[in-house]
This record gives structure tokens, C-alpha cells and sequence, in this order.
């Protein structure tokens, strides 16, 4: 266990390492000051974040950038407004005409997965679903609000809303996934 | 978010952690069905429906449940409520998912199927009920988390002094119509405006649907200023506001 935290840890410590021990680096060491920024910089000319609405009739598209509402005009020829999608993250390009900002671009945010987890793709989760938690070895493991686990959540998962989650560790997990013993699988309300 | 919720059981030491990155959109998108909770199905405001055979039913089926089988679904589409979450059980899953899918195609939302039937709802220790189907099915929405009703709404338009109707449409469309005793401020302005709004008042927001009402609730709650929204159709009639629920 200790090895194993250690050895997790090496890469980490030789990569600060090489940053702060070679000044002729081409990276800014700036960065190596702040590893983990809180929230995603934002671009003069996009914005990232929540999309909390969109209306065709006003042709605006709302998006909630650090804790702020943001609303951006768009027109026929915006792109990707598929994605522009309430509730989920996207990075939305404008342009200023006028006083107004105008969305040229909608992309969808994708998700950055912490190190050593890997994505599961839905026809693997499928397949395990169809040999039960028992047979397929896994907790899968909805991490939404409870409400929304109770009114449809997939087959033979738990509820463990992320806010639980951080609060209680592992305390929740059935005995099996608290042993650390089987695959531990998480989803939530899509890209976010 | 499960990207956050896999990086904490990480830290904690488990090894196979993953993440099913596409969530229930992406499952749902695939083909694939949820199934409501117990909970769900004993108290949530929902209509259930039971798809198998009409004496099947009748001998024992889920309390509040309604009768539609399997082949007759089809031909009850106007019978059920498009917004209303509707929970299906059969005597199998694959007959229930038939039902769900069907369902899907008339662009129910909220659908989700009780996964074990009648036998794993009694082997819960939940009762059964008997007897024929209620007549009709009423299912009513219930006001969602910053709702203002129609009938408070109308309310206000008769004038209250502790509440002020605001209208988030645009400029053309308030040309064509308006409501008595409101102000009109498109959404787009809403925050470059925001200090015209009354401080000591509660505001009544609404536009046609009751989408842009809520973009301008967003707004308002991060401006500390009160206010519900309207979700319901706001038409123009002859120059006349009309609100159909």
C-alpha cells in the first residue's frame, strides 16, 4: 500500500522536479505554481462553463461562467447549437457585434478524467449489466442527485450523489466496493 | 459529477475505477431504458402503468396503476400525459422495455420502467390492489422549484402591491401584446437593466414558454432580487395576453 502510493506519486514529483530545477524549461514555471486551477481560464472570446438555457425565440443562449450568467446572442449561423444543451458544460465562442456578443461556435465540454481512471464505453457497461453486480464483479454507481436516481437511473446501480460522496468517503458503498475488492463504475447526468 | 466522485475513490485505493462518461443521456440515447426506485413508484407524482392483460390486472396489480396492455398501447397515446412521468412494469422486462420504447417515440421524457412487476413489488412487502381500471387517467403537474401557478399570476395582474409582473420578451413581441400592470425588459438586458427593478418586490417572470422567464430567474437570484417564474403558454389574441396552461 505504501509502495503503491509512493510509486503514484513519483511521476508527480519528478515532473515538478524538472520543472523547478530547469530554468531553460520552455514552459512558464508560472504554471507549476498552480497545477490545479479551481476553474478553467476563460478565453476573451469564449466563454466555458454550465449552459443554464437557450431560447429560439430570443436566439440567446445563457451559460453560468464562474458563478456568473453570461448571455450571448445567436443567429443561423452559429454552429453546433445541438449542443448548447441546459444543464450541460460546453465552450461557447462569440464575437462582439456591437454591444452584443454573439455566438459563432457551441462545442460540447468534454469531461478530463482523473489519472488511473479510464472510460467505460456503454456496449462494455451493457454487457456487465446483463451478468448482474454479483457475476460482472461491479458497483456502478450513480453519482446525481438522489431525486433524479429515484424517477430513472440504470439498471442495478446505487445511489451516491457526488455531494455524499466527497462528504462520507466510502461509507456508502456496499461491502464488496468498500473492500476495494471490485470495479467501481460512476456516471452522472451526461458530459459534465 | 462522476469524474470527481472516480478521482475521490482513487485517492481512497481502489483500483478499477471507471467512469461511464456518456450518463443516462448517452444510455438512453443507445436504447437502453432506466427503472424508477421503489420510492419512486410508492410516492412520486407519476402515472403507472401496468401493459399486461386486463384480467391479469384486475386479480392483483401496483395501487394506482392503469390498466393499458401491451397491444393496445399503441392507440393510447392521447389518453397519456406527455409531461407526466410515466413508470411502466410487465410480467417481464423485455415486454416492459416494448412498452417504454413506444413511449420514447411519442416523446414522453420522463419515462422509466418498474423493473420487477407485481411479484418483486409484493416480495417488498408492498400490498397489491384488485378490481377494474380507474375510468380516466388525471395526472396534474405539480409547480416546479421556482414556479409561480397561473392562478397567482393572474393575481397580480389585477395588481398587488407587493408584487410586479415582468415581461422578458422581446421588443416587438410586447408591441403585440402585454399584460396589465407589468414591465417589459428583454432578456438580453435583464442585466444591464437589473438596477431598474424594484428592490422590495417579489417579480412574476414571464415570456411565452416560460424558458426565457427562467434564463431571467438565473439572473435575478444572482442579483438578490426575488422572483418566480411563469411556465405556460402566453399567447397574443387580438392584442390580448392569454395564458393556456
Amino acid at each position: 500500500m505504501q509502495n503503491k502510493q509512493l510509486r503514484k506519486w513519483i511521476p508527480f514529483l519528478l515532473f515538478t522536479g524538472l520543472l523547478v530545477g530547469g530554468p531553460s524549461l520552455s514552459g512558464s514555471p508560472a504554471l507549476a505554481a498552480d497545477p490545479a486551477p479551481q476553474a478553467a481560464p476563460q478565453n476573451a472570446n469564449a466563454f466555458t462553463g454550465k449552459i443554464t438555457g437557450k431560447s429560439n425565440k430570443a436566439k440567446t443562449i445563457s451559460i453560468e461562467v464562474q458563478g456568473k450568467n453570461e448571455f450571448l446572442k445567436f443567429d443561423d449561423k452559429t454552429t453546433g447549437l445541438e449542443h448548447a444543451i441546459e444543464g450541460e458544460a460546453a465552450i461557447v465562442q462569440f464575437e462582439m457585434r456591437g454591444a452584443d456578443r454573439v455566438a459563432t461556435a457551441v462545442k460540447p465540454k468534454l469531461a478530463t478524467l482523473p489519472e488511473g481512471v479510464t472510460e467505460m464505453k456503454t456496449d462494455e457497461l451493457a454487457s456487465l449489466i446483463a451478468k448482474g453486480p454479483e457475476e460482472g464483479n461491479y458497483v456502478l454507481v450513480d453519482s446525481r442527485p438522489a431525486a433524479r436516481y429515484h424517477e430513472g437511473h440504470i439498471p442495478t446501480a446505487i445511489s451516491l450523489p457526488d455531494t455524499v460522496h466527497m462528504a462520507t468517503g466510502d461509507a456508502y458503498l456496499p461491502g464488496d466496493a468498500r473492500m476495494k475488492k471490485t470495479t467501481l463504475i460512476f456516471y452522472c447526468g451526461g458530459f459534465t | 459529477m462522476s469524474p470527481k466522485s472516480a478521482g475521490l475513490a482513487k485517492k481512497m485505493g481502489h483500483t478499477d475505477v471507471r467512469v461511464f462518461l456518456a450518463g443516462v443521456p448517452g444510455w438512453k440515447k443507445a436504447g437502453k431504458s432506466v427503472v424508477a426506485s421503489e420510492k419512486f413508484v410508492q410516492t412520486g407524482n407519476i402515472v403507472l402503468v401496468d401493459l399486461r392483460s386486463k384480467e391479469e390486472y384486475e386479480a392483483g396489480h401496483i395501487p394506482k396503476a392503469h390498466s393499458i396492455p401491451l397491444a393496445s398501447l399503441a392507440a393510447k397515446e392521447d389518453s397519456l400525459p406527455s409531461k407526466a412521468p410515466i413508470v411502466v412494469y410487465a410480467n417481464s422486462f423485455v415486454e416492459a422495455q416494448q412498452g417504454y420504447n413506444l413511449m420514447k417515440k411519442w416523446g414522453v421524457k420522463t419515462g422509466s420502467i418498474w423493473p420487477g412487476g407485481v411479484k418483486s413489488w409484493a416480495a417488498n412487502g408492498n400490498k397489491l390492489a384488485t378490481g377494474p381500471t380507474p375510468a380516466a387517467i388525471t395526472w396534474v403537474r405539480q409547480l416546479g422549484k421556482g414556479e409561480v401557478s397561473v392562478a397567482e399570476f393572474k393575481k397580480a395582474m389585477e395588481g398587488s402591491s407587493t408584487q410586479v409582473i415582468l415581461d422578458v420578451r422581446t421588443k416587438d413581441e410586447v408591441k403585440e401584446c402585454s399584460f396589465k400592470n407589468s414591465l417589459a425588459i428583454p432578456l438580453d438586458e435583464i442585466e444591464k437593466r437589473i438596477s431598474e427593478l424594484p428592490k422590495d418586490k417579489e417579480m412574476l417572470i414571464h415570456c411565452t414558454t416560460g424558458a426565457r422567464a427562467e434564463m431571467a430567474k438565473n439572473a435575478l437570484d444572482k442579483a438578490g432580487i426575488k422572483s418566480r417564474f411563469l411556465l405556460a403558454e402566453v399567447e397574443c389574441s387580438q392584442s390580448k395576453c392569454e395564458i393556456n396552461e
